[in-house]
């Protein structure tokens, strides 16, 4: 049985993967493959799992990967099912948060009047604010949002779909505490990235494009052709001023200090300063000209890369072609809405290709198709996709391999990735073990390793936030970091040690961790070390470690006590921080 | 002094241009200051932020410009309750504990400072104050890490750039290695006893030891370094020295904890702390009220850290900061919105203080930025830059805000020269 399984897995490499040419690394055991495959392609091993995947072959396992619609996922599915946020669309979230801060700021008045009736006392601090349950709930469900990711990453059947699912996010990244990206982010990720994460590449990158959360993380929302009135501003200018107008030294008889204390009940008649001012301030407010933040990010991190070939004329005329894609309503959550009094009808020409005047919305389109399968685009976006997967400096081979099968499908995201994973380069012994785990990738696998089941309580994203990954609260445009010196710094290790440490004793609340079925306790410590051994590392325990671990327990004479210290020590030490 | 050595940048400048130099060599030369207080590896640099848009105008009071009071009927702090500095500016009285460092010429305050780029969002507006590049959002790190990243003579040491708080702000985020430390106290492995968690620490200290390559190794070396020197700090019995009253709360713990780790000689050499609490859209209050408050505790805490430090203060400066000012007049709700330039304060030893630093603009609608708010006439930039390279002797400017020529000329004078 084990030597026919050998041969086909060899065989399965052989034909699959032109080995030769480039890699003269030692072909890996079954066992070795499919630990990679599963470092890399999923978030770590489940008990048990290494065999399986070897057993029934690595790459008829990857092949299934690639078509994740065709796994089951239906323990899953049910525990999706508890999150109630899924239930909820933009609109209605945007109700939730408007609701807390109206509530906020009614506390801020009434700790305000406070305050004022307490003139001459002395106040050591703020005084305490309490948090109602509308602010509660706004805060509940974005800790819930970021469970759910890690509930995913750590139960999904279809690791490879969610592990793209995570890179996707970062590639085309927005901020969760962004105004309303508060309620427009669950959108973007349920109905953006999720089910595009596998199709093709210009379908993702015209669906963020058009996506609220996007237009208004990078301001494309208030990006206007300069002189372009929006019809709301046309009927404020139309208005009579109600009150004096304000000028420099000026006051009007009736001005804005209320008589009876306290702000009065906005009418404009009453109050016609401060009707003014709110006219005067949304017309200030109105956007006044191009935006160039979406384009040149655009242009930077999501398509050409920063070495690219474009100028910074480029990346305002991008930004011309874009204007008027905005949002109805970002406040109330709404959709994306063209706005053609915005858009600048003019010529433009970006990289050399001309885009003829007369244009309106569609020339976007036709921008960012050029855009998806620009040759720079298909080689920055390979190269991150072959960072992620086989190293952070990814080798020239299989980021060419991934190029031409990125030509060959039309930039079929599937396609490139099965390129990714038969390239030589991908199980080349140095690539092997070579990449540091993310905060999430260490938190997940480290979970499934112990057979967790995490609950809908934040717990253990608060745990991947506490080892410095917050999830969608990433600010800049360009994702959470693919490379390890980002991630490896003395204050994160010792987080990750007592993370480690706290899982493995059982004592993370959220997580139910079932260690008596993937490490029985057992008064024999080489035993012990054995289990710990192949349920957290597949086996790859250096000499080093298992002297540590023989030496810290044998003093411990409570099995469930030696258990959890060697657990312990095995998920915070070095070799489980590589995958 | 000043002035002269300004005069010899620009003739002597000129000259050397002409014989081809590197315009570099010339900041350099114009910056390389002799140390007027310790050797520059004891110099230490703590930024505060005032996140939510700290209401200058309240905090550093124009009470010599009738157009504030005229603007501010509601808010304005009234002139006999403003404690003055200079005859137009004064503190805001809840700040009257900064007083005697103005006096004795260690606090400066600037006003009218800002950035470049007009964004009234504090996501974008924080963002730039913090990555040090206003209007360019890919940067991937922010600018004391870059300091950190160009001047690495004086860092071994895993404490040599601490933010209190318990993530790493974007300010220090970067290549280069930085704390973030929530509680000096729970620093480390955790577990219920002493005993327990040195037996941790030894178990995990030999698993590094013995197994860790590359990165890891180094890191983890740094890690149980820091471990160990923490241990003999003791930081749960600590006193504040000279009867300094920190206030209760997260800030004034931060700042304890700041001047706990500068008196310990760990290294330190930047650290950061928040300050939250200053988005007054509502009801700020004048005198009394929200924005007092916060002032107290801001103004209390500086105090108690200034007082604390004693003669160390001799090498310390504090920097606050706020990503934008707000509005001259005072909204409908009591409060105010989103503005522009706002106020920062200096303080510290090697602070040209007792003075008003920067220009001021005026209250005047016609020389407001887009007719409401405080109009900036110092870029940001320029005072971060300065206290970099005359305060920590950072030699490479160009290379910590990159996009931004630094000039000596344009400094607003914060730092002893």
């Amino acid at each position: 049985m084990k030597t026919r399984t050998l041969a086909y897995v060899c065989g399965a490499l052989a034909a699959l993967a032109p080995v030769g040419a480039r890699a003269q690394a030692p072909i890996l055991t079954p066992r070795d493959s499919a630990r990679h495959a599963l470092n890399r392609l999923a978030y770590g091993p489940r008990p048990g799992e290494v065999d399986r995947v070897a057993a029934d072959g690595v790459m008829r396992w990857i092949d299934r990967q690639l078509s994740p619609r065709k796994i089951d996922d239906g323990p899953l599915a049910a525990r999706e099912r508890r999150f109630k946020i899924l239930d909820y669309d933009s609109g209605e979230l945007a109700r939730i948060y408007v609701d807390a801060q109206r509530e906020r700021r009614k506390q801020q008045r009434r700790q305000g009047d406070a305050d004022r009736d307490s003139v001459g006392a002395q106040h050591a601090g703020p005084l305490p604010q309490r948090m109602d349950s509308s602010q509660e709930r706004g805060r509940r469900l974005a800790g819930a949002f970021q469970e759910l990711a890690v509930v995913r990453a750590v139960l999904s059947e279809r690791q490879l779909y969610e592990v793209m699912v995570d890179f996707w996010t970062n590639h085309f990244n927005v901020f969760l505490a962004k105004g309303a990206d508060r309620f427009l982010t669950p959108s973007y990720i349920e109905h953006t990235i999720r089910p595009r994460a596998l199709g093709k590449f210009a379908d993702l990158l015209i669906a963020t494009a058009e996506s609220p959360a996007m237009l208004f993380y990078l301001d494309n929302w208030e990006s206007v052709a300069p002189g372009s009135k929006s019809p709301q501003a046309m009927r404020l200018r139309a208005r009579p001023l109600f009150g004096a107008r304000p000028m420099f030294g000026a006051r009007p008889l009736f001005g804005a200090r209320p008589m009876f204390g306290g702000p009065p009940l906005f009418d404009p008649r009453r109050d016609p300063m401060r009707a003014d001012s709110l006219r005067r301030q949304a017309l200030e407010r109105a956007p006044k000209g191009i935006n160039e933040n979406y384009a040149r990010e655009l242009l930077e991190l999501h398509t050409l890369g920063v070495d690219g070939g474009y100028t910074q004329q480029d990346v305002i005329q991008v930004a011309r072609i874009l204007t008027g894609w905005s949002v109805a309503r970002p406040q109330q959550g709404g959709d994306f809405e063209f706005h053609d009094w915005a858009h600048d009808y003019g010529e433009k020409v970006v990289i050399g290709v001309t885009f003829p005047a007369g244009h309106g919305r569609d020339e976007g389109v036709r921008l960012l198709k050029l855009l998806a399968n620009h040759p720079a685009t298909m080689h920055h976006v390979s190269r991150r996709l072959c960072q992620r997967f086989v190293n952070d400096d990814p080798p020239d081979g299989c980021v060419d391999d991934a190029v031409t099968a990125w030509k060959r499908s039309d930039g079929d995201i599937r396609e490139v990735l099965r390129a990714i994973f038969r390239s030589p380069d991908f199980w080349a012994s140095e690539n092997v073990r070579a990449k540091i785990k993310t905060p999430l990738e260490f938190v997940v696998s480290a979970a499934r390793a112990v057979g967790g089941d995490p609950d809908t309580t934040p717990r253990l994203a608060q745990v991947v936030a506490r080892l410095g990954e917050p999830l969608y609260l990433h600010v800049a445009p360009d994702g959470y970091p693919e490379r390890e010196d980002a991630w490896v710094n003395s204050g994160a290790l010792l987080d990750r040690m007592n993370a480690a440490v706290v899982l493995a004793a059982g004592r993370l609340p959220g997580v139910t961790v079932s260690l008596d079925s993937v490490v029985p306790a057992t008064p024999d410590a080489e035993q012990l070390i054995a289990q710990a051994n192949g349920a957290v590392l597949s086996g790859t325990m250096s000499e080093n470690t298992k002297a540590v671990i023989r030496r810290q327990i044998s003093d411990i004479s409570d099995p469930v006590q030696a258990r959890a210290l060697a657990v312990g020590l095995a998920i915070g030490g070095p070799e489980f921080q590589r995958r | 002094m000043a002035i002269s050595r300004r005069v010899f940048v620009k003739s002597g400048g000129l000259a050397l241009f002409s014989l081809g130099l590197d315009p570099l060599f010339l900041a350099r030369a114009a910056l390389a200051v002799p140390p007027t207080a310790g050797p520059p590896d004891r110099r230490i640099l703590v930024c505060l932020f005032q996140r939510g848009a700290v209401d200058g105008l309240n905090m550093i009071v124009p009470h010599g410009d009738p157009l504030y009071y005229r603007e501010r009927p509601r808010i304005a702090v009234p002139e006999s309750d403003v404690v003055d500095l200079d005859g137009h500016f004064g503190l805001h009285p809840r700040l009257a504990a900064l007083k005697p460092w103005w006096e004795n010429k260690s606090l400066a305050a600037i006003h009218a400072i800002g950035s470049p780029d007009s964004t009234r969002s504090h996501f974008d507006a924080q963002d730039y104050m913090e990555s040090g590049t206003p209007g360019a959002k890919a940067t991937p790190d922010g600018w004391l890490n870059r300091y950190c990243q160009h001047d690495r003579e004086h860092q071994n040491t895993p404490f040599r750039a601490v933010a209190f708080g318990p993530q790493l702000p974007r300010i220090l985020a970067g290549s280069a290695p930085s704390l973030a430390i929530d509680d000096l106290q729970a620093f480390g492995l955790r577990a219920p006893q002493p005993a327990a968690r040195d037996r941790l620490t030894r178990a995990f200290e030999d698993l590094y030891a013995g197994s860790a390559t590359g990165l890891l190794s180094t890191s983890s070396q740094e890690a149980f370094e820091a471990v160990q020197m923490l241990k003999q700090v003791t930081p749960g019995q600590y006193q504040p020295a000279n009867g300094a009253d920190y206030p209760r709360g997260r800030f004034g713990k931060a700042m304890m904890q700041i001047a706990h780790l500068i008196k310990a000689d760990m290294g330190l050499q930047l650290a950061f702390a928040d300050v939250t609490g200053w988005d007054t859209h509502v009801n700020q209050g004048s005198s009394e009220g929200q924005l007092a408050a916060r002032l107290a505790e801001l103004g209390q805490a500086l105090g108690a850290f200034a007082q604390d430090l004693g003669e160390r203060l001799r090498d310390v400066v504090v920097l606050t900061m706020s990503e934008f000012g707000r509005t001259v007049r005072e909204n409908g709700n009591g409060g105010t919105d989103h503005g522009h330039a706002t106020a920062m304060l200096v303080m510290g030893g090697p602070v040209n203080g007792g003075r008003m630093l920067g220009r001021w603009p005026g209250l005047d609608p016609a020389d407001r930025f887009e007719g409401r708010d405080v109009a900036v006439t110092t870029d940001f930039r320029d005072l971060f830059a300065e206290i970099l390279a005359r305060h920590l002797g950072a030699k490479d400017l160009a290379a910590i805000f990159p996009g931004f020529a630094p000039d000596p000329a344009r400094f607003p004078g914060a730092i002893k020269v």
